[in-house]
């Protein structure tokens, strides 16, 4: 894009996962001479050979600062699903929103700025019993507004949108994640899946699109490159049942009825270290939610390595060598009948 | 129910030591450090079988591998409760079909039907068995639910597994551009809410969504008309206050329900009988057409007009409602 010595990126949020991982990949392509890595905190272990400012996205320094660094792609990875360990929930809107709305501040200040990527999240279709079973981009705006995170992405995709209508010069392209999952990643979605007995809620079977977190990289990555602009679904193709999740990885359901569920998933939270399951996670896991990745195939040209079943059967197998407890396996039932004489 | 509970009902004398046979080595196998699922998969081959194919089914299930498409729609479940209506449509209904040859053997179809049975309508399903039992070229077709459903634990996961989808546009346009077949009920709560002294009636269509959904996706039509559902829980009043405590559409009372609980929930046995009348070919229409509404609105009423009359002629032809 810019002449002579390749792209110029700017990430932020770089010291969380997502953050980091962009950061590796993108220094280490030969196509950008220069990334820079905003954040509150220094990433813990150095994601090669990059700069770093530290900074908060939520004070208006960062329109000072960014300008400087004469970026000519912005790559915001500071939308947090969950709130950091030991912050309250209530911290997570100051950061996804506020956060976001300086940034936009930012770049509108920042006059070498060709492209900007933000990671946000499909929660904004929410969780619906009776809705499309694979939403389209277009629909982000029909569905109610149910939990904080869900008003939250709605607000800041408005703020985005409002940015993106005033500066036609610059490209600017909102990605829709879908929940992430791998056996590597420290999500809470991942803990509770590879709880030896996993609570379910009673009576409902979630329709789930897990996309397989280097999938969800690469995704990252081909959007930086590509010029697509507005709204883009990235989750895997297909879809399947929480239910059938868990038989893959031989893992008993406990079903709780489900007003109780969220009392109880914090409960075993605090015991298994499963952390916060909040509201989103919760409706998430009783009505599922699927999106329509049709985009993100033709136009964005991305094709995910797994589809939403072969992601789930991978995290399922290996999380399988890391049980804790004896194996509560529904076919232990069978054991027990085998056992002559008893 | 435990696996074996099934087979191990049925078998007796060579059949129990073979089964005998094979707990043993099931026990073994799971001695031997195997995970059950992985012994009884083992121990498989020394079964009888009629009850290997059984306990292998079983097994697929439990370890996470069988069909289910993207849609949650669960072709072995659907299997599994599949003789609990082919009872209802043998013996307890007595179903009568004609014109099944009028439903696509393959590639998209609009199956447009009369909706009844106010507590539970079951129309969905024996159109199912129809299509299922009569046709030369069996298929599972999907039908449009209303969204209550859906919000409702059990029935939701219920009805998802045997291929129901929240009634909406755009997921029946997403279904027929995978040339599925897909069944719906223009009338709605409309059409299953009113009361017994309406029956077979037809409501008011909507407003077309269905039409509009045929003519952007160039489905034929294939109108539907199913006599006997209105009958089997006769609407003789209403509770409203129940149904706005619980947001329902409606709550029905019937001659036997709530009066004799759970028992009320048993259908009436009344007699059906389903036509699939010729299919309406909308292949000359652009799919722009979608948006005249004029047009829209004359292909709607001329569906319903058809339902309609053969609605009545069915009933001619039934005779008595129960007998």
């Amino acid at each position: 894009m810019s002449a002579g010595g390749g792209r110029r990126v700017a990430i932020t949020g770089v010291s969380g996962h997502w953050g980091s991982e962009i950061a590796r990949k993108l220094a280490r392509d030969p196509r950008v001479s220069y990334v820079v890595g905003i954040d509150t905190r220094p990433p813990a272990e150095p994601a090669g050979d990059i700069d770093f400012i530290e900074a908060d996205l939520r004070s208006a320094l960062i329109s000072r600062l960014l300008p400087s660094t004469e970026v000519d792609t912005v790559v915001h990875c500071g939308i947090l699903w969950y709130p950091e360990p030991g912050k309250p929930a209530r911290s997570l809107h100051d950061f996804n929103v506020i956060g976001t709305l300086q940034l936009l501040a930012a770049c509108e200040r920042t006059p070498t700025l060709q492209r900007v990527v933000v990671r946000g999240s499909a929660a904004i279709y929410g969780c619906e019993g009776a809705a499309p079973l694979f939403f389209p981009e277009s629909l982000a705006g029909e569905m109610p507004l149910r939990t904080r995170f869900q008003r939250d992405v709605s607000e800041l995709e408005g703020y985005f949108e409002n940015f993106a209508r005033r500066h036609p010069q610059i490209s600017s392209c909102m990605l829709r994640f879908q929940p992430e999952i791998g056996a590597d990643l420290d999500a809470p979605l991942v803990r509770y899946l590879s709880l030896p007995a996993v609570p379910t809620q009673l009576g409902y079977d979630p329709r789930l699109q897990l996309l397989d977190a280097d999938d969800a990289t690469d995704a990252l990555d081909a959007a930086v490159w590509s010029d697509i602009r507005g709204p883009v679904n990235v989750a895997p193709s297909g879809a399947l049942s929480l239910s059938r999740i868990l038989r893959m990885g031989g893992r008993p359901a406990i079903p709780v009825p489900h007003p109780l569920f969220g009392p109880a998933i914090e409960r075993l939270g605090a015991r298994l270290g499963v952390g916060p399951l909040i509201g989103d996670a919760v409706r998430l896991l009783r009505f599922g939610r699927g999106v329509d990745n049709t985009r993100m195939r033709r136009e964005l040209g991305f094709e995910p390595r797994l589809s939403a079943v072969a992601a789930a059967r991978e995290l399922m197998t290996r999380l399988e060598g890391r049980r804790i407890g004896p194996p509560l396996h529904p076919g232990a039932a069978l054991a027990r009948l085998a056992g002559p004489g008893r | 129910m435990t696996p074996e509970e099934g087979p191990r009902a049925r078998v007796s004398g060579d059949d129990s030591e073979a089964l005998a046979r094979f707990l043993r080595e099931v026990r073994s196998g799971v001695e031997a450090g195997a995970d059950p699922v992985t012994a009884a998969g083992n121990a498989v081959s020394s079964l009888p079988a009629v009850i290997r194919d059984a306990v292998e089914a079983i097994i697929r299930r439990l370890r996470g591998e069988y069909s289910e498409d993207e849609w949650g729609f669960d072709e072995d479940f659907a299997e599994a409760v599949f003789p609990l209506f082919r009872f209802l449509y043998d013996i307890w209904w007595r179903v009568d079909v004609s014109g099944v040859k009028n439903v696509p053997a393959h590639g998209r179809g609009l199956l447009v039907a009369n909706h009844a049975g106010s507590l539970f309508p079951f129309d969905a399903s024996m159109m199912t068995m129809a299509v299922m039992r009569e046709h030369p070229l069996p298929r599972w077709p999907r039908f449009m639910v209303l969204d209550w459903a859906f919000v409702l634990p059990f029935l939701s996961a219920f009805m998802r597994r045997v291929g129901g989808v929240p009634a909406s546009p755009h997921n029946a346009t997403s279904l027929l551009e995978r040339d599925e077949l897909v069944m719906v009920f223009p009338e709605g709560v409309k059409g299953t809410g009113k009361p017994f002294s309406e029956r077979y009636r037809l409501q008011r269509f909507g407003r077309g969504g269905f039409v509009e959904v045929a003519l952007r996706t160039r489905s034929p039509i294939v109108p539907v008309a199913v006599v006997g559902s209105e009958e089997i829980y006769p609407k003789v009043a209403d509770a409203p206050s129940v149904a706005r405590a619980i947001g329902a559409p409606f709550v029905p009372i019937t001659p036997t329900f709530p009066l004799l609980g759970p028992l009320g929930l048993v259908p009436l046995p009344s007699k059906w009988r389903i036509e699939f009348c010729e299919p309406i070919d909308l292949s000359e229409h652009p799919p722009e057409a979608a948006d005249d509404r004029g047009l829209v609105f004359d292909i709607s009423e001329q569906v319903r007009e058809t339902i309609q009359a053969k609605v009545y002629e069915n009933l001619v032809a039934r005779g008595g409602a129960f007998l």
